[in-house]
């Protein structure tokens, strides 16, 4: 009765400001601004959004008939109303059957009981750009042109990414110190080929594509994108953690991460959090965001930045918190990141995230339309938008705990699984993908979880014993349950897919070392671990190896100073350092195989863009991946490099031992469905014909009404 | 409950009084368009601020967000029309709950804003009369048709001439006088009504005077709006006097309009200000 009581009193209320707000004039100017905030607020956003809603109903026959004449009749000869792909990076096929085999994941058991589970081919490399760029193509490297996260810059052998080129802009006014950017920086996608769903929009079917990698920046399309792997941060890197210590010996170097000493003074502490370079500074000094850290207590301190309070507690990690970098009066370059306190005595110890595009004011287009990722920010609040968002480094580095790592990709799973969702709901006819990829990030750092003989767990102390792989296995299996759940109609297809899966990375091979012992690179005399392969004497270098798979020839009229003749030395070198590495060993362990296959590139791809790529792609055999140094081209002193960090489980080795998953709500007859066929086998469900340049064929779907009710596979 | 908010407001008027005639001063000596966009923008940024702190901002601007985030959707997914309806209510339901959210600071912000616009309505409302301009004198008296009238007249003053003497409207019970106004100041009527006398303020001159257009009786609301002169009382045999004086011609600061200007304006300077003070509204 109570209630009822103040339900009616709030009704009256409500109704009565109702009327007054609705009577204009003198009514209003009485209650001052007041009124006008409401009204400004209320009423303006009534008007608007019918004014819309009429524009849009009223134009949509027009739009439906343009559609009709540019891209046919859509879904006319669809076989399904709905295609839903989940994508979950590094679901590894020998893993997930031991899972299931064991019951832990009953959502996914119950997909393989009524539709299929099988091995998914994964491409050479079986990396996530790669592969996910296969995906999206329905083709191999050789057409979309990815065949690495780096490739080196052909005059200067400098390492750069291989899938995308940022140019500052060229033209600008000078002002003394000072200079005027004319036009945007030029952010320019290198992988090629089309995706499907640029294919399935020109037919009328829209598509909402969430984090798939290589999608940056968005290209247009029929549908919503945001963009996932190689988005940066917003100092352009792939992610730069910053570090705050009072220690005296705090300014230490750090592989993607930045440390600064700080000064105590009483209980307060004052310093900046670096952003990206001033475009409107000639010197291209970084625009810079002061913060100050007041402790309260040995738990707690008190943060002040960009004009707002928060109050951190140690060893939680903040919201997502908003920057503005001030460029000049009138510009703000808006980022957000999460602080987190790691320590206030006896040293102050801050971690900081790297500083991510803010969602809602990106800096870099990050989503298309440019405003999607402004409804999701708005939808959801912050988000998580840097490519690779888990901080692994800051783990390998050993300034955050297990336990911090691990939140930041459950956080990241919680944002993602609300945007899914979203469009889940949105998308009642059309496609929708989304890609998980802390699976991917979890087994990187915590294979040593299930690797007991893993170098990285001799120093490690674990004060409980805990399997963090099978933990995210398991949150995977309630995501794969609750998509179930909104994918019951029958005309809708769920596939759950991965581009690799993963294993123990143990060693690290310097091939680079390898390929200096064999006499196919020289060293200049003061060139030994110089990263960047600076200290590679180019004259009488014959081969090199850069990033995680692969070896390039230092050939004539290709690389800058090339030595190697194309035409009469290049095949038999390739054959001859092929036939050297595949029989490597590893003497330190009983002659282990280091690895398992070499694949010349020119044999393996086919495509316009096949002689971009590294001319060989090494396989390696499980425990062994490319060393940390030979990916950013340092050379080191042996070649064998036993892998301490927690970055203890990978992928970049042969594709046969990393396979990735296909789970399908519907059966899959075809025997071995690879990851390049999924875009096709989209297509061909909606109708579609598979454009000539796929590689993919479509997989043979089985009708609904033929799904399983018994377990067979 | 009526004489109990007579009394407030009676007892509010007293330093509202002493303070708007300290406060508007200035008033007299400059345009009316720059005091009233003065006043607008001081009044605009205030209730700015006191709307900051008494509504729940943080779950307006979650509604905020949500009605951005169902317009956006409007646009993106506009060739759903399940989505596009789906956007628009949820669009609505937020406008709603926007309201409701204004509803406490609303009402916060509408006690001072009453003040202080009667404190602006002696300004801008009314001219002063000026020499040689004649007004009409009106008082209406307690009790009904058939109550006995009591013996009412004007005392001779050298600020305005009666040029009419006392009128009845018997069904009104009211009594009118037109006066004819003499020298510039400001001056008190004397009536002298049975033994009892009883004032009322008489204001000549030119540019802008504070104008008392009625002294009122006992009700909250009238003293309200009328805050310049001091009420008759509930047993009073004067119920209210009031001076038609003439109107104000400006769009800015004239009668009626002013209200207007006043409102536009310090809307505008309210959400001018509005991001540096990161009010959400």
């Amino acid at each position: 009765m109570v209630i009822d009581s103040r339900n009616k009193t709030l009704k009256f209320l409500l109704l009565a400001t109702l009327v007054v707000l609705l009577i204009p004039a003198k009514a209003q100017a009485y209650i001052g601004p007041g009124a006008g905030f409401a009204f400004f607020g209320s009423m303006l956003t009534f008007f608007y959004a019918t004014l819309s809603v009429v524009f849009y109903l009223l134009t949509w026959p027009v739009r439906y008939v343009i559609r009709a004449i540019r891209g046919r009749r859509a879904f006319v000869r669809s076989r399904v109303r709905k295609f839903v792909v989940l994508g979950l990076d590094g679901m590894d096929y020998a893993l997930t059957k031991e899972f299931l085999e064991e019951g832990k994941l009953p959502n996914l058991a119950r997909l393989r009981r009524e539709g299929c589970f099988k091995q998914l081919a994964t491409t050479i490399p079986p990396i996530s750009p790669v592969a996910w760029s296969s995906f999206q193509t329905g083709s191999n490297p050789g057409k979309h042109n990815i065949f690495d996260f780096l490739t080196r810059d052909k005059k200067s052998y400098l390492p750069k990414l291989s899938s995308v080129d940022i140019r500052d802009t060229r033209r600008k006014i000078s002002l003394g110190k000072y200079q005027l950017p004319l036009g945007k920086a030029g952010i320019h996608l290198l992988r090629k080929s089309k995706p499907f769903w640029t294919t399935l929009g020109e037919h009328g079917i829209f598509s909402s594509v969430i984090r798939v990698p290589i999608t940056f920046p968005p290209e247009k399309f029929y549908g919503v994108q945001l963009s996932g792997m190689c988005v940066p941060d917003l100092r352009g890197t792939q992610g730069t953690f910053s570090f705050y210590t009072s220690r005296s010996d705090g300014s230490v170097e750090h592989t993607a991460g930045e440390s600064f000493t700080v000064t105590r003074n009483k209980n307060t502490i004052k310093a900046e959090l670096i952003g990206p370079p001033n475009p409107f500074r000639k010197d291209n000094s970084v625009l810079k965001c002061p913060f100050v850290v007041t402790i309260k207590d040995e738990d707690t301190v008190k943060l002040t930045i960009s004009g707002n309070t928060y109050t951190v507690a140690k060893n939680a990690y903040t919201e997502w918190i908003k920057l503005g970098f001030k460029a000049c009066p009138g510009v703000t370059v808006h980022g957000i990141c999460k602080f987190l306190l790691l320590s206030t005595t006896p040293e102050f110890e801050l971690y900081v995230t790297p500083v991510n595009i803010d969602p809602e004011k990106p800096a870099m287009p990050i989503s298309h339309p440019g405003i999607f990722s402004t409804y999701l920010a708005k939808r959801q609040g912050p988000f998580a938008t840097l490519g690779l968002l888990e901080d692994s480094w800051a783990l390998n580095e050993k300034i955050i705990s297990d336990e911090s790592f691990i939140k930041q990709s459950t956080d990241a799973d919680i944002e993602r699984r609300k945007m899914f969702f979203d469009s889940l709901d949105k998308i009642k006819r059309g496609l929708c993908v989304c890609v998980f990829d802390g699976m991917d990030r979890i087994q990187h750092t915590f294979w040593r979880d299930i690797d007991k003989q893993h170098p990285a767990n001799k120093q490690r102390r674990q004060n409980r014993p805990r399997n963090a792989i099978e933990e995210i296995y398991r949150r995977m299996d309630d995501l794969v349950g609750e998509t179930l759940d909104r994918c019951k109609s029958n005309d809708t297809v769920l596939m759950i897919i991965s581009d690799h899966g993963f294993n123990s990375f143990r060693c690290g091979v310097d091939l680079n070392r390898w390929l200096e012992e064999n006499g196919y690179l020289k060293l200049k005399n003061d060139g030994r671990n110089k990263k960047n392969l600076a200290g590679v004497d180019w004259s009488k270098t014959r081969a090199f190896a850069l990033g995680l798979a692969g070896i390039f020839l230092n050939l004539k009229g290709r690389e800058a100073q090339g030595i190697v003749e194309p035409e009469n030395e290049a095949d038999s070198l390739r054959d001859e350092i092929i036939t050297k590495l595949t029989g490597l060993t590893d003497s330190a362990k009983s002659n282990q195989p280091v690895v398992k296959q070499v694949y010349n590139a020119l044999k393996v791809y086919r495509g316009p863009y096949k002689d971009e790529a590294p001319d060989l792609i090494i396989g390696y055999n499980k425990g062994y991946r490319a060393s940390w140094e030979t990916a950013i081209g340092q050379v080191t002193d042996k070649i064998y490099h036993e892998n301490t960090k927690a970055w203890s489980g990978d992928h970049c080795i042969d594709r046969s031992l990393v396979p990735g998953v296909l789970f399908c709500n519907r059966r899959i007859e075809t025997k071995e469905p690879r990851l390049m066929d999924i875009g096709p086998t989209i297509l061909d469900m909606f109708g579609v014909a598979v454009p000539r340049y796929m590689d993919g064929r479509p997989l043979s779907v089985a009708d609904a009404a033929s799904r399983r009710t018994d377990q067979s596979e | 409950m009526m004489s109990f908010l007579a009394h407030i407001v009676t007892w509010l008027n007293v330093p509202l009084n002493a303070a708007g005639k300290l406060l508007t001063a200035p008033v007299a000596a400059v345009p009316g368009w720059l005091s009233n966009t003065v006043i607008s923008a001081a009044m605009g940024v205030i209730l700015l601020v006191l709307w900051k702190y008494t509504s729940n901002q943080d779950a307006i601007g979650r509604v905020k967000d949500d009605i951005k985030a169902n317009m956006l959707a409007l646009k993106l997914f506009k060739d759903s029309i399940s989505v596009t309806l789906q956007a628009q209510g949820r669009v609505f339901k937020g406008a709603g709950g926007l309201l409701f959210h204004a509803i406490r600071p609303m009402l916060v912000v509408t006690v001072p804003i009453c003040l202080i616009l009667a404190q602006m309505g002696l300004w801008y409302q009314a001219r002063p009369l000026q020499p040689g301009e004649e007004a009409l004198v009106v008082m209406e008296l307690n009790g009904n048709v058939d109550s006995a009238w009591p013996n009412v007249s004007i005392a001779s003053m050298p600020a305005a001439d009666v040029i009419i003497d006392q009128t009845r409207v018997f069904s009104k019970r009211q009594i009118y006088w037109k006066i004819k106004a003499r020298e510039n100041g400001l001056n008190n009527i004397v009536f002298q009504v049975d033994n009892e006398q009883v004032e009322k303020e008489l204001a000549i001159g030119n540019g802008f005077m504070r104008v008392s257009l009625q002294r009122p009786g006992w009700h909250w609301f009238d003293i309200l709006e009328h805050p310049s002169e001091k009420p008759f009382g509930p047993d009073s045999v004067v119920q209210s006097i009031s001076i038609k004086y003439p109107d104000r011609l400006s769009r800015t600061s004239g009668t009626g309009w002013w209200v207007a200007y006043f409102f536009v304006a310090s809307m505008v300077f309210a959400l001018i200000f509005k991001p540096f003070l990161k009010v959400r509204i």
